[in-house]
């Protein structure tokens, strides 16, 4: 029972991560490795929001995750854009960025650990489990937001066009879509989202300024397990990672999880480098 | 001269000279300091070379050099400390390991095209990071593997020893990459469909390209355990790869003696930065993108040559 719900949490942040990271892939092409950075960025500004401003949380967290958002489309804009003709500026341009952000933390943070209020703080009776409040409106958010964008991709106009310059780029544009601003628009999409898991989880992870890399080596992971691209694939991995990583912390030692994601990879791309879902589907 | 086959003269003398003052620069100003951070400038250069040979020539970037250098480095730790055998053993040893994890690295990610191994190698190396930490009882920790030996008592000799391995290494891979291999290497960068169709065997290319990258940053990894004479996990991590990076791409990224000259420079100026002490990765970071957007070709091997040129010109 606890392998079922801490494993699902777990599966929910990963989820929330690997989904925007697998849309901004699938539909401009941008491997984004300051991913992570807005998820740090997300849980350090609602610990700004609410411990020096003292806002209300609710309004922390919907600030800092429109702040990151906007951060991501002016990344997106100003330094990924110029490079995007080479995958390997784009992936050294998205580390730096990720590096910068990591130093400016640090600088005006410091090493040490921080505190993100959480939003509930009653513990949950479950099946005979005590579970986090927290932890559970994690994951009830991770579905509703994961939820929603499944929604907005498939039944709005702009929905349709994200999906259409995924499916082909070249065709989109010739029917007159709008890219550019598409890629904005994902890129706000998925910087949202990586920051609403970084707001959710702060409350029980480690917030510090080093946060942010351990998201991308899981959201990789998963991305890889699912396939490039597709979201459908990324949630389904998300899931598969996060419960073989609960089962080995409970079963063998919380030690060995980290080579979990790791050795997933490798097998992934020995065996079947397009993923389980296969190559570009998008929803 | 037949081992400097392919170079120019211009750039055998003024490697050879580069190399023979920064030799006797110590003893112009002596002082334990100089001759530690020109030791580490020179560790720095091998690291930068070896990177270079397999990421620059063939655009396959690798984000976790440092897990080579790491795993080097805790080979030589364990070799001296744990098993107790001597310290000349470190350097064999550790070049075979970091090789084998090349290899195992280099065999599933290779093979296929788009980014999976730049993204490979980043998490390797975090993974790699972690576990160090995780099995503290085994690695030390946070701590590390401390009191390794040194393998040459005298700093100074001991850089020249360093100095001789990074001039002797940046020759062999120059060699390597004006060859045969190296222009398949180039050839790859260039057009990997068309070196395919032509029959040969690029992922054999590449991975052994890796073995070889990942040796030398392995050797590089335990002169360095045997320099600070502990290792510690940050060893493996993304700041050393990033920093080595950008080291290569102000040298001038593909041109193997411009990395060395890039590695220099960038840990000179920065000694110069000590100052600044917690801002120095943000200067790196920074200088990264400003070199990104405005000079993709880097610093050092331009100016080099151009001085190349300008000597070629004036003499008849």
């Amino acid at each position: 029972m606890e392998i079922l719900i801490y494993g699902a949490v777990t599966s929910a942040i990963y989820a929330l991560l690997a989904v925007g990271f697998t849309l901004i892939f699938g539909v401009a092409r941008i491997l984004n490795l300051a991913h992570g950075s807005f998820y740090a960025l997300g849980a350090y500004g609602t610990y700004v929001l609410t411990s020096i401003a003292g806002l209300p949380l609710w309004t922390a967290a919907l600030v800092s995750i429109g702040f990151v958002a906007v951060f991501g489309v002016v990344v997106e804009k100003v330094l990924i854009r110029p490079l995007r003709h080479s995958q390997l500026g784009v992936l050294m341009i998205s580390l730096a960025v990720a590096l910068v952000v990591e130093q400016t933390l640090f600088l005006v943070f410091g090493s040490e650990y921080r505190n993100v209020p959480s939003f509930v703080d009653t513990k949950i009776n479950l099946g005979g489990v005590d579970v986090a409040g927290q932890r559970l409106l994690t994951l009830a958010v991770a579905a509703v937001a994961i939820g929603a964008l499944y929604l907005f991709i498939q039944f709005t106009r702009l929905g349709s066009a994200i999906l259409a310059i995924s499916q082909d780029p070249e065709a989109a544009k010739y029917m007159g879509i709008p890219s550019d601003k598409i890629f904005s628009l994902v890129m706000a999409i998925s910087a949202a989202l990586a920051a609403l898991a970084g707001v959710m989880a702060g409350p029980f992870l480690s917030v510090q300024p080093s946060m942010h890399l351990l998201p991308i080596v899981k959201a990789f992971a998963i991305v890889v397990v699912g396939g490039l691209g597709s979201i459908p694939g990324s949630i389904a991995a998300a899931f598969l990672l996060g419960y073989a990583e609960t089962c080995v912390a409970y079963l063998i030692s919380s030690s060995w999880t980290e080579i979990v994601s790791v050795l997933a990879t490798l097998l992934m791309l020995v065996f079947r480098p397009a993923g389980i879902f296969g190559k570009r589907a998008a929803f | 001269m037949k081992a400097f086959r392919g170079l120019d003269q211009f750039s055998v003398t003024g490697g050879l000279a580069a190399l023979a003052v920064l030799g006797f620069l110590p003893t112009l100003f002596p002082g334990k300091y100089l001759i530690g951070v020109l030791t580490v400038a020179a560790i720095y250069g091998i690291w930068s070379v070896s990177w270079d040979f397999m990421s620059g020539l063939t655009g396959r970037e690798n984000f976790g050099h440092s897990l080579f250098i790491g795993v080097g480095a805790y080979t030589a730790g364990f070799l001296n400390v744990q098993f107790g055998w001597g310290p000349w053993w470190s350097l064999p040893a550790s070049m075979v390991i970091a090789a084998l994890f090349g290899l195992v690295l280099g065999f599933p990610t290779l093979r296929l095209r788009g980014p999976y191994f730049a993204l490979a190698m980043l998490s390797a190396a975090v993974i790699m990071q972690r576990l160090m930490l995780i099995f503290w009882e085994f690695t030390g920790g946070e701590e590390g593997i401390q009191d390794i030996t040194p393998l040459i008592k005298d700093p100074l000799h001991y850089y020249w020893f360093v100095l001789a391995l990074l001039g002797g290494i940046t020759w062999f891979l120059a060699w390597m990459a004006r060859s045969r291999w190296g222009l398949i290497l180039r050839a790859i960068r260039g057009d990997e469909a068309t070196c395919l169709a032509a029959g040969l065997p690029i992922t054999t290319y590449k991975i052994a390209s890796l073995i070889i990258s990942a040796a030398f940053a392995g050797l590089g990894g335990a002169l360095y355990a045997h320099y600070q004479l502990q290792v510690s996990p940050q060893l493996f991590a993304v700041v050393t790869s990033i920093t080595i990076i950008t080291m290569v791409y102000v040298g001038g990224m593909g041109t193997i003696f411009g990395p060395v000259g890039g590695a220099l420079l960038l840990t000179l100026m920065t000694e110069g930065l000590r100052n600044f002490g917690e801002w120095r990765l943000m200067i790196y970071s920074l200088l990264l993108i400003f070199i990104l957007f405005f000079l993709p070709n880097g610093i050092v091997a331009p100016t080099w040559n151009r001085l190349r040129h300008l000597f070629s010109q004036e003499r008849p």
